[in-house]
């Protein structure tokens, strides 16, 4: 049975995210694993089949500008977190943060941590539940700026009745 | 006649040229009348009606909902967070 106060934390944020701090909100005194999952911006992305090393065929990005319906993000954050523990009851602490604003390359955008007693209770699977899940139904987006122009990033979930 | 409020996100958002607007819709206006209206007032968006998402207060909401009163509505595309 799980304790009735687990800590959950789920916010956008235009500050830096702290990720020592985050962590430690999320330990228990019986937390011995934490599965963290953070994305950054790429500054280069390389197309599918071209070699590392011939820097011929690279995508240059100079950086990203998010930007969230806050409230809404919000809400639907609780909700993969809630997901997540229906999923993996194993699960102690959820953290599901989303950083806002113009981002470049190299700088963490997005964390998901998991903890849990052990490190084979699902934590790992639930991390990744975490952030495939924000990138479906939280309704956040990235418009990229490059030396070719910006544009838009969009998604391609179509969320159903219900989510 | 029901007064509710529009927000727009992203590309939505650069298309309408603003960030919100209030309007004020039919008692019986359902999520697809609104799309064809704002299709029709709206030509830069008609062509994003087909792929939007719409939310009515913070929740997605599908062609055949009925727009109730005051409501909080969003349209965005595709979310692209992470």
């Amino acid at each position: 049975m799980q304790p009735a106060n687990l800590p959950t934390i789920f916010s956008i944020t235009e500050e830096e995210i702290d990720l020592n701090e985050l962590l430690a909100q999320i330990t228990l005194t019986s937390t011995g694993a934490a599965a963290i999952f953070t994305g950054l911006v790429r500054g280069e992305t390389l197309r599918q089949g071209s070699a590392q090393t011939s820097g011929g065929d690279a995508h240059e990005t100079e950086y990203l500008e998010y930007e969230a319906y806050i409230p809404m993000a919000e809400a639907k954050m609780k909700q993969v977190a809630d997901e997540i523990r229906a999923r993996w009851p194993t699960v102690e602490g959820i953290a599901v943060v989303q950083r806002i604003g113009r981002l470049y390359p190299k700088t963490p955008t997005v964390l998901i941590a998991c903890t849990a007693a052990h490190r084979d209770t699902g934590v790992f699977e639930a991390a990744r539940y975490g952030i495939d899940r924000l990138k479906e139904i939280v309704p956040i987006w990235k418009k990229e700026v490059s030396p070719d122009g910006q544009f838009w990033v969009e998604g391609d979930y179509t969320p159903k009745a219900g989510e | 006649m029901n007064r509710i409020k529009l927000l727009f996100f992203a590309t939505l958002r650069d298309r309408a040229g603003t960030k919100s607007m209030e309007l004020d819709v039919p008692e019986d206006m359902t999520v697809q009348g609104l799309k064809e209206k704002l299709a029709q007032e709206y030509p830069n968006l008609r062509e994003s009606m087909k792929s939007v998402l719409i939310t009515i207060d913070r929740e997605y909401a599908f062609d055949e909902a009925v727009i109730p009163p005051n409501a909080e509505m969003a349209m965005f595309p595709p979310v692209s967070g992470g």
